[in-house]
Parts: C-alpha cells; sequence; structure tokens
C-alpha cells in the first residue's frame, strides 16, 4: 500500500501545472457550490431579519380596525408570551433643504425590550427617557452629523419640535425599515402628548409562548377577540421569504451547475490524457499481476485526493468568499443593514460531497476503460481509440436534444422542475455527442472560405479540425463556458430586472396605502394634472369560501383600469371584456389570481360562495389573471364589495398624472398623521433597486469565479491540446512546416475553434434559457428581453480567449526539438 | 527523371555533436565528414547509440551540428534560419520515419500533397503527379483512406509517397522497417531500391538490418561516432 500511495504521490509531484489545474477546478466548484448554499441561507436571514424589523420576536400584530387599542384589550392566553403597545406617528426632518421622513415609535420599554431590544452604540441600557427626548439610529445621526447630547428639530403635524437625543443606537431592530427615511424612538407619553392620542396604540405586537406556532396564535386571538373590531394579522410571512430567498437564490444554483459541469468536463478530459499517459504503467501493474480492480482502484485513488483536497480547501475559501460578498452587500444597501454570515452545514458538507463524487466519477468512465484494456495491446502500445460510428453518436445526440427540448413542454407541477433539470443536462450532453459531426460538416466549409483567405495554410487548418479528438474538446469546454456565462448573465439581469422593476409594464404611476374616505379620493381627483385614480377596497384575511380564507381581495368597478393599472395579465385573454363588463354590470362576479385558483382547485366558470362569517353570497368565476404588480388573490365589483361586505372606505389607490411626485407630496399631505405607505412608482424602484441590487451583486460576483474556472478549463485544455499535438506539429515541421506557417494555422485553428464553441454557445445557451424560464413561468408573469449583445460579447470573449490561449502552444512549439518529439511513437 | 552524375549533393564536414544528459556531455558525433553523390543509395548502420541516426538528422536537417557543417548543393544548411530550412525541406529533401509519423485525421492523398500544400502549391494542379505516386507505392485504391485504416506496411508506402512528391533530391529514411515484419519490410526495401534504381532518386538510409542494407549502393559504418 506504501508503494501504491509514493506512486500516486510521486505523479500528483510530477505533474504540476496539471495538479494545478484540476485542484483549481474542484476548489472553485466547491467553493462555488458551498457560496450558493450558503449565501441562500444568509440572504434569507437577512430578509427575516429586514421583514421582522421592528417586531422582532413577536409574530403577531393586533390592531383596532376603528382606532387605538389598549394592552388590556388583548385577553390573557396560554398562547402569548409577551404584548407590546406601540405607538406610531410621522415627522420630517429637514436640513439644507434635504427633507428625510421620520417615522416616530413609542413603546413601553420593558416590554419593548423583551420583544426587541434597540441597541444603543455605547451598549448600555435605555434609562431616564423622558419628555421631549428621542433616541435616532446611528445611519441617521452619521448622516447628518448628530451627535448624543444634540437637539434636533422635527416638523410634526406642521410644526417644528425639539428634541435632545438622548442615546444613539444600532441600524437594527426598532429602527430598521424597508424603505427610506429614519426611525426614531420617543418616550411613550411624549408622543401621545404630540399625537393627542388618549385612545391606546396603533397596534399591539404579540409574541408566542413556548413553541406555539404563529397560525395557532393567530387563531386563539382571532377566537378570543371580535373580529370585526380587531385585525389580527401575521407580521412576518415566513413562507413568503422562504419563497423570496430561493427564488433569488435560483441564479446562484445556476452558476453552481455551471461550474460543476464545467468541472466534470476538465476532470474528464485531464483523466484521458493521465490514463493514456500511464498505459505502460497500467501494461506493467497488469503484467505483474494487477486485477483490473486493483487498477481501477489505484488510479481512482489519485482523482480521490483531487476531490478530497479541493473540497476541503474550497470550502475555508468558500467562507472567505461568502464574507467578503455579504460585507460588500451590506454596505451597498441602501438601508446599510448587516447581513449575518450563515455558514450553512449541511451545504458544506454537500459540497464536499459533490467535490469528492464529481472528482472519482468524472476520472471513472477513461479509468475504467483504460484498466479493461487487453494486457497484450497494453504492454506493446498498440492500444487503439475505439471507434464508434458517426450515424449512431448523432442520432443519439438529435433524440437527446429533441427530448431536452421538449421535455419542460410537457411537465407540470413538481414534475416540471425535474424536467427542467434533465433538460438542462440533456442540453449539454446532446450537444457534446453532436459537436464532432457539426465540427466535422464546419470543417468542409472552412477548408473553402479559409482556402480562399489564407491560401493553403487555411486550408490545411480548417482540414485539421475534421475527425479531430483535440478540436471537439476544445469546442465542447468553450461551448459549455461560453453558455454557462450567457445563462448566467441573462438570469441574473432578469432576476434584477424582475424585482426591482415590479410594476413592469402596468399604468399606473403611485399609490398610496391606507384608509381613504371617499372625500379623499374626491380631492385627489380634482388634483391638479392627475389623469387616472383607481380607488379600491381591500379585505386583508377576512373574505372566505369554503374554508379557504383570500389573503387579500380588492373591490374595483372598473376592472379594464384596474387591469391596466396593475399589468393583469388574463390566463384567456378572450375572458377579459366579458369580466370587464359584469363588473361593470355590478354582477357577482370574481376573477382570482392563477395561484389562487391553482391553490384552490377552483375552475373559470365555478359559481362560489363568498362569505365574511356571515353569510355565504354566490360569486361566478369570470377569469384568471398573473401579475407581478399585485399579490392579490381575488377581485370582485366594488359595490358587491359594499353591499355584500360592508366596505365603506377604500384601503388603497393608484393614479396616473403628469407630475406623479407632485400628486403624491399632496397625497401625504392629505393623509396628515394618519398612518399610510405611499411611494411613486419610481421612488418604489429606485428603493428596490438598491436593494435588490445589493444582493444580485454576488451574483455577478460570482460570474467572475466562472470565468477563472472557464480560463482554467480552457488553459487545461491548451496544454492538453499541446501535449497531444505537439508530435503533430513535429510531424509537419519535419516535411517543412514553418514557425510562421504555424503561427498562421495555430491561429486560424484557435479563431475556428473559438468560431465554433461561440455559435453552438449561443444557439445552446438560448435553449437553456427557455428550459429555465419555462420551469420559472408558472411563479413569474413575464419573459426575459435577450440582449443579443450579452449572446455576442460571450461569444467574442470565447473566441478572445481561444486564441490568446493559441499563443501557448504556438511559442512552445517554435524550438520543439524535432527529434524527441518525432521518433519515439 | 534525373540523370546520374558525379555530382555531390550532399556533404557533410567535421561533424560534431554533443549531447548534455544531467550533468554529463557526451560527444556522439566525433567530426564526421562525408560526401554523398546524386543517385547514390546510402546506408548507414551501426550499433544502438552509435549515433547514426543523430548523423541522419543533421544531413537531413532536422538537427544541428554542435561544429561542423552540412552543404546541400554547395549551401551550409546547418546555419539557416526556420523560414530558409522549411523550404528546403519542402523542396529539396523528403523524410521516412520509422513509426511513419503521419497526420492521423488526414487521408491518404492529403497526407501525400502536405509538403506541397504547405509549399502554396495547389492540389488540383498535382494530380497527376499523386496520381503516379499513388501508382508507383500501389495504393491507387487506398487514396481516401486515412491512416488507421491501413496497415503498418501501407503506412509506410504512404510516408515515401510523401517524401517524393516534391521530388527531393534526397530521400532521408530513419529505420523505414524497424516496425514492419519482415516480408513487409523486405517489400518496402525493395520499392525503396526501384525507386532508386528507375528515377536515380538519391537515398541515404538508417538501418539495423543487414537485410536492408543489402539493397544500396554503398554502406557507411558509424561506430562510436566515427565513420569506421
Amino acid at each position: 500500500m506504501k508503494i501504491i500511495l509514493k506512486y500516486i504521490l510521486t505523479n500528483i509531484q510530477e505533474r504540476k501545472v496539471r495538479t494545478a489545474v484540476m485542484l483549481l477546478s474542484i476548489l472553485l466548484s466547491a467553493m462555488l457550490l458551498f457560496v450558493s448554499f450558503s449565501i441562500g441561507v444568509s440572504y434569507e436571514s437577512a430578509q427575516r431579519k429586514m421583514a421582522r424589523g421592528m417586531a422582532g420576536s413577536a409574530t403577531v400584530s393586533v390592531q383596532n380596525v376603528t382606532g387605538g387599542i389598549y394592552a388590556g384589550d388583548i385577553p390573557t392566553l396560554p398562547v402569548i408570551q409577551t404584548k407590546a403597545g406601540i405607538l406610531e406617528g410621522t415627522s420630517l426632518y429637514h436640513e439644507n433643504g434635504y427633507y428625510e421622513t421620520v417615522d416616530l415609535l413609542a413603546a413601553d420599554i420593558d416590554a419593548l425590550n423583551q420583544i426587541n431590544k434597540p441597541r444603543l452604540r455605547n451598549g448600555g441600557e435605555i434609562t431616564n427617557f423622558v419628555g421631549y427626548q428621542i433616541i435616532l439610529p446611528d445611519r441617521f445621526t452619521s448622516k447628518y452629523g448628530i451627535e448624543k447630547g444634540d437637539t434636533i428639530t422635527l416638523q410634526i403635524g406642521g410644526s417644528p419640535i425639539d428634541f435632545e437625543v438622548l442615546e444613539i443606537a444600532a441600524y437594527d431592530t426598532v429602527f430598521l425599515r424597508h424603505t427610506r427615511g429614519a426611525t426614531a424612538l420617543l418616550p411613550l407619553e411624549t408622543l401621545k402628548e404630540i399625537l393627542g392620542q388618549d385612545n391606546g396604540y396603533s397596534e399591539i405586537l404579540i409574541e408566542a409562548a413556548g413553541h406555539t406556532t404563529t397560525n395557532d396564535l393567530i387563531s386563539e386571538l382571532r377566537n378570543a377577540l371580535d373580529t370585526e373590531k380587531y385585525r389580527v394579522s401575521e407580521i412576518v410571512n415566513e413562507m413568503q421569504i422562504a419563497a423570496d430567498a430561493r427564488q433569488k437564490s435560483m441564479p446562484f444554483f445556476l452558476i453552481s451547475f455551471f461550474s460543476l459541469t464545467m468541472s466534470i468536463f476538465i476532470i474528464y478530459s485531464s483523466y484521458k490524457v493521465i490514463t493514456l499517459d500511464r498505459l505502460p504503467v497500467i501494461g506493467t501493474f497488469r503484467s505483474i499481476g494487477a486485477t483490473k480492480k486493483a487498477v481501477t482502484r489505484i488510479l481512482l485513488l489519485e482523482s480521490l485526493f483531487y476531490g478530497c483536497i479541493g473540497g476541503l480547501i474550497g470550502i475555508p475559501v468558500g467562507i472567505f468568499v461568502l464574507k467578503a460578498i455579504l460585507q460588500g452587500m451590506g454596505k451597498t444597501l441602501s438601508q446599510g443593514i448587516e447581513i449575518p454570515v450563515i455558514i450553512s452545514l449541511p451545504g458544506a458538507f454537500l459540497s464536499f460531497t459533490v467535490a469528492v463524487t464529481v472528482s472519482l466519477l468524472s476520472a471513472w468512465l477513461p479509468v475504467r476503460r483504460a484498466s479493461r484494456l487487453p494486457i497484450k495491446d497494453v504492454v506493446l502500445g498498440t492500444v487503439e481509440e475505439r471507434h464508434i460510428p458517426h450515424p449512431l453518436i448523432v442520432g443519439i445526440g438529435t433524440i437527446l436534444f429533441a427530448i431536452s427540448v421538449f421535455l419542460p413542454h410537457l411537465a407540470s407541477g413538481n414534475m416540471l422542475y425535474l424536467a427542467g433539470g434533465f433538460s438542462l443536462l440533456g442540453l449539454i450532453a446532446a450537444t457534446i455527442l453532436v459537436i464532432p459531426i457539426f465540427t466535422n460538416i464546419l470543417s468542409g466549409v472552412f477548408e473553402r472560405i479559409f482556402g480562399a483567405i489564407a491560401g493553403n495554410e487555411g486550408r490545411i487548418a480548417a482540414r485539421n479540425m475534421k475527425d479531430n479528438k483535440n478540436t471537439t474538446q476544445n469546442i465542447t469546454l468553450l461551448f459549455i463556458s461560453i453558455s454557462a456565462i450567457i445563462a448566467i448573465s441573462v438570469v441574473g439581469n432578469f432576476v434584477t430586472t424582475y424585482i426591482s422593476d415590479v410594476f413592469h409594464g402596468a399604468e399606473l404611476q403611485g399609490f398610496a396605502d391606507g384608509r381613504m374616505e371617499p372625500e379623499f379620493v374626491e380631492r385627489v381627483e380634482e388634483m391638479e394634472g392627475i389623469e387616472k385614480v383607481l380607488a379600491v377596497y381591500v379585505f386583508e384575511n377576512t373574505i372566505k369560501t369554503g374554508g379557504i380564507t383570500f389573503s387579500r381581495l380588492e373591490g374595483t368597478d372598473n376592472l379594464e383600469w384596474y387591469s391596466s393599472m396593475l399589468a393583469l395579465k388574463f390566463t384567456d385573454k378572450g375572458l377579459l371584456g366579458q369580466a370587464v363588463a359584469s363588473f361593470g354590470n355590478k354582477e357577482r362576479s370574481v376573477i382570482l389570481s392563477e395561484d389562487c385558483l391553482q391553490r384552490t382547485g377552483f375552475s373559470v366558470g365555478d359559481e362560489i360562495l363568498l362569505s365574511n362569517g356571515t353569510e355565504e353570497i354566490p360569486y361566478t368565476i369570470a377569469g384568471s389573471f398573473k401579475s407581478r404588480a399585485t399579490d392579490v388573490e381575488a377581485v370582485i365589483p366594488a359595490y358587491c364589495a359594499v353591499s355584500d361586505f360592508g366596505a365603506t372606505v377604500y384601503d388603497f389607490l393608484a393614479y396616473t398624472a403628469a407630475d406623479p411626485d407632485a400628486i403624491m407630496v399632496q397625497i401625504r399631505a392629505l393623509f396628515g398623521e394618519t398612518s399610510n405607505w405611499s411611494r411613486t412608482v419610481e421612488e418604489f424602484n429606485s428603493d428596490a433597486l438598491s436593494t435588490v441590487g445589493a444582493f444580485l451583486e454576488p451574483m455577478h460576483t460570482m460570474t467572475y469565479f466562472i470565468l477563472l474556472l472557464a480560463t482554467v478549463g480552457v488553459i487545461n485544455n491548451l496544454l492538453i491540446n499541446y501535449m497531444q499535438k505537439r508530435r503533430t506539429i513535429a510531424m509537419y515541421k519535419s516535411i517543412g512546416l514553418s514557425n510562421r506557417q504555424n503561427r498562421k494555422m495555430t491561429l486560424i485553428e484557435g479563431a475556428s475553434i473559438g468560431l465554433i464553441g461561440a455559435v453552438i454557445a449561443i444557439f445552446v445557451s438560448y435553449m437553456e434559457i427557455q428550459t429555465i424560464f419555462l420551469v420559472a413561468a408558472p411563479k413569474i408573469s413575464m419573459l426575459p428581453e435577450l440582449d443579443l449583445w450579452t449572446f455576442l460579447a460571450a461569444g467574442g470573449l470565447g473566441i478572445f480567449i481561444t486564441l490568446l490561449g493559441s499563443v501557448v502552444p504556438f511559442m512552445k512549439s517554435r524550438n520543439m526539438k524535432l527529434i524527441e518529439e518525432i521518433k519515439f511513437e | 527523371m534525373r540523370e546520374l552524375t558525379e555530382k555531390i549533393v550532399i556533404e557533410g564536414k567535421s561533424i560534431v555533436k554533443d549531447f548534455q544528459l544531467g550533468d554529463t556531455r557526451t560527444r556522439v558525433l566525433k567530426s564526421i565528414s562525408l560526401k554523398v553523390s546524386q543517385g547514390e543509395f546510402v546506408s548507414i548502420m551501426g550499433q544502438s547509440g552509435s549515433g547514426k541516426s543523430t548523423l541522419l538528422y543533421i544531413l537531413g536537417g532536422l538537427d544541428t551540428p554542435t561544429s561542423g557543417a552540412v552543404f546541400l548543393n554547395g549551401i551550409d544548411i546547418s546555419k539557416l534560419g526556420d523560414e530558409k530550412m522549411s523550404r528546403i525541406r519542402r523542396q529539396n529533401i523528403g523524410f521516412v520515419f520509422q513509426f511513419y509519423n503521419l497526420i492521423p485525421n488526414l487521408n491518404v492523398e492529403e497526407n501525400i500533397m502536405l509538403p506541397l500544400l504547405l509549399d502554396g502549391k495547389k492540389m488540383r494542379d498535382y494530380k497527376n503527379e499523386l496520381a503516379e505516386i499513388l501508382e508507383v507505392v500501389g495504393l491507387s485504391d487506398r487514396r481516401k483512406h486515412t491512416p488507421r485504416e491501413l496497415s503498418g506496411g501501407q503506412q509506410q508506402r504512404v510516408a515515401i509517397a510523401r517524401a517524393l512528391i516534391g521530388k527531393p533530391q534526397i530521400l532521408f529514411a530513419d529505420e523505414p522497417t524497424g516496425n514492419l515484419d519482415s516480408r513487409t519490410g523486405a517489400d518496402i526495401m525493395n520499392l525503396l531500391q526501384e525507386i532508386n534504381q528507375e528515377s536515380r532518386q538519391t537515398i541515404i538510409m538508417v538501418t539495423h538490418s543487414p537485410e536492408a542494407a543489402k539493397s544500396s549502393s554503398r554502406i557507411i559504418t558509424v561506430s562510436d561516432g566515427k565513420i569506421s
């Protein structure tokens, strides 16, 4: 065993460049996979932290639908751990012509400390917090140069009020927010006095006791409270956060998929050469009695070494990269929150396992073949490459390609993901099979073209590509690398656009979320420059059908405007006109989102019974839709919302206007101190982009790793290419090929390989993108806009890398010793 | 066909060749001088490690001497640059190797035409020459086959045809039968002899085999780096 180990270690030591390339490819793959896993978990944790923000460990909020709420309104239940009353208000901070919204928050400090203790910058506790004192987050104070003990002036209800800065807190817990502006903490009595609030809190935040689930807590509270008077809602939708994190991790996993594919190819092609190199040794082993199994094991031990070392180094490198990425990400986030580095232990274990498995499996095929060769052939050096007839390969490749293209079209539900995975792998495998024949065909075409352009050298260079395994190997690796870069760029850009441009295609330019009386809407309609105003009734978690509650049901009479304002895409476009008419006629119609339709199992045309807990009223499903601009599940005519479910005030308003910003200022003024969330679409997108852009930045960073891996692969291939080709070059030189001619032919060959690789990659990546979006289609409502430039740039980059790589074999062959290369077979 | 004259085609003058093996510098050729006239068929023989192949490669311009000179038609080829030497290899020299050295993915006629193609000639202008040489080597019916599809003897015939297509002044052969069985080897030697006799092709061949050497008109024996 010692001798075998020594033999393996000597092999590794002697082939330094090859060892480095194989180790690097495994290391990068393990690292990318680990980062993909961990970034999803870290992202989820950061999202949860952001989503919880003010709520901390509280999971449920209770509000009085008509006014304030007292802590005593919530009965003492065993499922409740803590109740914290929160009072909210808004103010404006003005500094050097810049206005910033400062949301005011007050609470019983003891209760607040239990659910979400503010973290003071000096590490102390909040004490003697009374009167006109204020606690501000460090992000706000550092922005305006405010120090502890300073006095700041806030405009509240139009009046300036001075506050002494008691403490400066870290930008987390209650101070964390999703939108622009800042949150400030005031003494409870002071805010009550300023707001003139004498009927309790704005809301009560509730922390569940022990292992009580959020759903159980909500259910118990709804049973104990008068649901007509109190609104019980979940603060953070954990499932939604997990789903969001999954969605945002998708590009990272796509990167891992491609990096693994490249690693497999790099190791497989390296091992093909290694086993060829080792044939004399294999022959010696076999001739002295080693079994096929023993030879396989000896050779696989070496690949196990690469897998283990690459995997073991890849994970710490991954931790380092993850930290760097998340640190950069936190800094770029507009909210400036700290993103925790969550090291996914299952992710680390899986990455290591995958590194070892990929290394072993990729080496196994060539090793198994070498160990099975007849001893006589190996010893005498008469081993010939197995020749599989072209028609069979092309046939298998074509069938596999066709199956890979069509399978995702035929699958649905969870099978769609399986079909998508098969399709991505199948497209790559089928292309690898077809590349040799495709190269042969193009070689014939190039022979004429290059012959005309570059003379006989061009003709020979093109002819040389025919039936040339080195060439097909180079094209294969190049196509995998380029298609990976294209697919990752397209998917990455799409995710950025998809998340940061939620209102893509929607007509609305601004919206307001808050309680709005009909008079409020009338005043908006009268504002100068206003074009369209769409006011909507909203029912959150109140309207049911059977045992299913709609998370959001809205009421509007103008379905046509509603549809264009919120970019509703009807599943059956023909039904839109019919639905618009039935809404206009105040018929009891309802349209459902596709997700809701799937969730409830209803079909268009079904009659369903809607209820708010009192009576059940029949509605006909007039259509289904998909929309990115709204998460509404059901829409009914506004007339019915009033008559059947007692809607009195609007909760949402969308508008278009000549100057959306000017309208927004006026709408905010109309709301005054009333709680609202009003944004122009531009403002909203800008906030979303700064958040999402920061989250997606690492993806672009990881694309560079893919490029690095691709470069490693191409260099590896060119080295293999050179090693295998130097004898051929020597043969050419022995019959009169000059260095100038060699350079010309090498460059022509390099450019041709690059071009073929790029063309195949562009086509295959287009098909891969179709598959990816076919799989994602049920969850998204827009298709990517494919930018030709991305495809061409990636293709151009591939050609450039190959040309650059051609320099190495040319330089090395300039001074080659012809006799050494050609004398021995 | 050239006429046999006493013209010296190639001349080696005081050829010395040293090899560095680790720390040891070994003198393989110790000041060898020789002349070969046009139309001669010279066999170079000697034991393994005697330096016979090294001498052949130096005479053929595939290697350079440590000192001394090689004159081809009066031109010292041992000091030529890559471009000029490559042209000489294409136009004046043909080489046949023990292991054939054919380009595996090119077919028979493409392999044969390579030296002409590299010399900028058009394949269509040399159809007759190609047919003629294929006839000479007996491979007219194998012209579209790749080396993989040929036997060792056939591959060596392709190599001979390739070496001769440009009508070189000298054909160098390094153990042309070394990788063949005795019967096929004899066929190849007959072919070379035929070529030498019918077209007065100058041939310099390295061989171990006294049987093969019998085909030649002169035998040079290299021993311990010297012609004995």
